[in-house]
């Protein structure tokens, strides 16, 4: 399943792109989260519950970053899997400043990549994954968003 | 396969099953059409089942003051064949007639079709167009809110936890009104990959009125505001049809799986929308 699309972020590249590779910050973000750790360098692993409807899902798996050109590009590698089935993806993300003219400086976040999903989950869920996908990813940078608000009023001081 | 062990009950009443749900730990059962299946693969493994079959009060199909008020645990067969709803509300007995097949439709409920809020359900497009009420209880407190407000997005709703829907009101339609669903089914699924619900009326040879709910092709169903407002005011021809209809998936995320992509989904949007309008046109006097 192909996956692509972007977001704005209301902070400076440099900014968006140190929340990215944030380990706490991206614990926070991604839905269901309950524990990630270092495991080497620029690769994590975490712990996953994922809930949509009655449907509920443990997962545990790893991710990994690469091919970093700060501020403004990376890869992410994403490999998980629980008794629901397993999800393994990887993509791109591109930071762009947005237009420079506005005194607000944001940036936007280009993300495409290739997500496979397989097991039960895939074989029954298959009508809903690119629903949920897009859904997964939007909570993302809306609570990534949030954060990034709170985060930058000391940033300022 | 058999679902993981879990709790039972069968409440005779709402104030039973309420004050069962009261604790959030429980899950309501209604028709069971799409619980029961994910408890069966073990994608789903709730605690505690609330069974509300025998809970009568939420199996009825009544008129009051203007509305029609719908039990949550009345069938989509209930609904379909109800002479009161084909009377005075028949955009809802004709996406009832569309859903699944007849054993979904014998089993399968109005509430938890709702609850469940599939992306691809067919209620959703004409509860938009029909701007439905949804009543909920719980132990605690009662409140009502729009069809609109009440789908959050794929697979979830405004209830929260302890909370049932109580029942479902759509208006009587005014007289004149012309109604039509119109959907492209998955033919393994019975789901829809899209579907149009529209309603319309005319008066001095022009659209009075016009509602468009669509539902499978975005995360959730939604009005199609567009397509409304270059409707409204024409005469409603044929070609005014297809200008409006052309806009049906604007501006929208389209769902894309194995049998639709984003692209066809869009185009086929356009192609219902334009079916259902000009079918209600038709049946508009």
């Amino acid at each position: 399943m192909k996956i692509s699309g972007s977001y704005t972020l209301p902070v400076a590249r440099e900014r968006a792109y140190q929340l990215l590779q944030d380990p706490d910050i991206l614990a926070q973000c991604m839905p269901g989260t309950d524990h990630l750790a270092k495991i080497g360098p620029d690769e994590y692993e975490m712990k996953m519950k994922m809930v949509i409807s009655a449907v509920q899902g443990l997962f545990g798996g790893k991710i990994r970053v690469a091919d970093q050109k700060p501020p403004e590009q990376f890869r992410l590698l994403v490999e998980g899997s629980g008794k629901v089935g397993f999800v393994k993806g990887e993509g791109v993300l591109t930071l762009v400043p947005s237009d420079a003219s506005t005194s607000d400086s944001s940036t936007e976040v280009r993300y495409e990549g290739d997500v496979q999903v397989g097991g039960v989950i895939a074989g029954v869920g298959q009508r809903l994954l690119d629903t949920t996908a897009k859904l997964v990813i939007r909570k993302f940078f809306e609570k990534l968003t949030e954060l990034a608000d709170e985060a930058s009023v000391p940033a300022v001081v | 396969m058999i679902p993981q062990n879990f709790e039972y009950s069968q409440p005779n009443n709402l104030n039973e099953a309420l004050a069962l749900l009261a604790g959030g730990n429980a899950k309501v059962l209604a028709g069971g059409m799409s619980l029961i299946p994910l408890m069966k693969l073990r994608l789903a493994a709730p605690e505690h089942l609330v069974d509300l079959s025998r809970v009568t009060d939420l199996k009825s199909i009544r008129e009051e003051a203007g509305a029609i008020k719908i039990g949550a645990m009345t069938t989509h067969w209930e609904i379909e064949s109800s002479p009161l709803l084909r009377s005075k509300c028949p955009l809802l007995a004709e996406a009832a007639s569309n859903i699944g097949d007849v054993q979904v439709r014998n089993m399968g409920t109005i509430g938890g079709s709702i609850a469940h809020a599939d992306p691809a359900a067919d209620y959703p497009a004409s509860l938009l167009a029909l701007e439905a009420q949804v009543r909920i209880s719980s132990a605690k407190r009662e409140r009502t809110l729009g069809i609109a407000d009440f789908l959050v997005e794929a697979l979830a709703t405004a209830l929260e936890p302890g909370e049932i829907v109580r029942e479902i009101i759509v208006p009587v339609e005014a007289s004149g009104t012309g109604v039509s669903y119109q959907k492209m089914v998955q033919p393994a699924s019975g789901f829809a990959i899209v579907g149009t619900a529209a309603r319309v009326r005319k008066s001095g040879g022009k659209v009075s009125f016009v509602h468009v709910g669509i539902t499978g092709l975005a995360g959730k169903a939604f009005r199609a505001a567009g397509v409304e407002k270059l409707l409204a005011g024409t005469a409603g021809s044929a070609a005014d049809v297809q200008k409006a209809a052309a806009v049906a998936a604007d501006g929208v995320d389209a769902n894309t799986d194995l049998h639709a992509s984003a692209a066809y989904r869009r185009q086929m949007a356009k192609v219902y929308t334009a079916r259902a309008l000009t079918q209600a046109l038709a049946r508009a006097s």
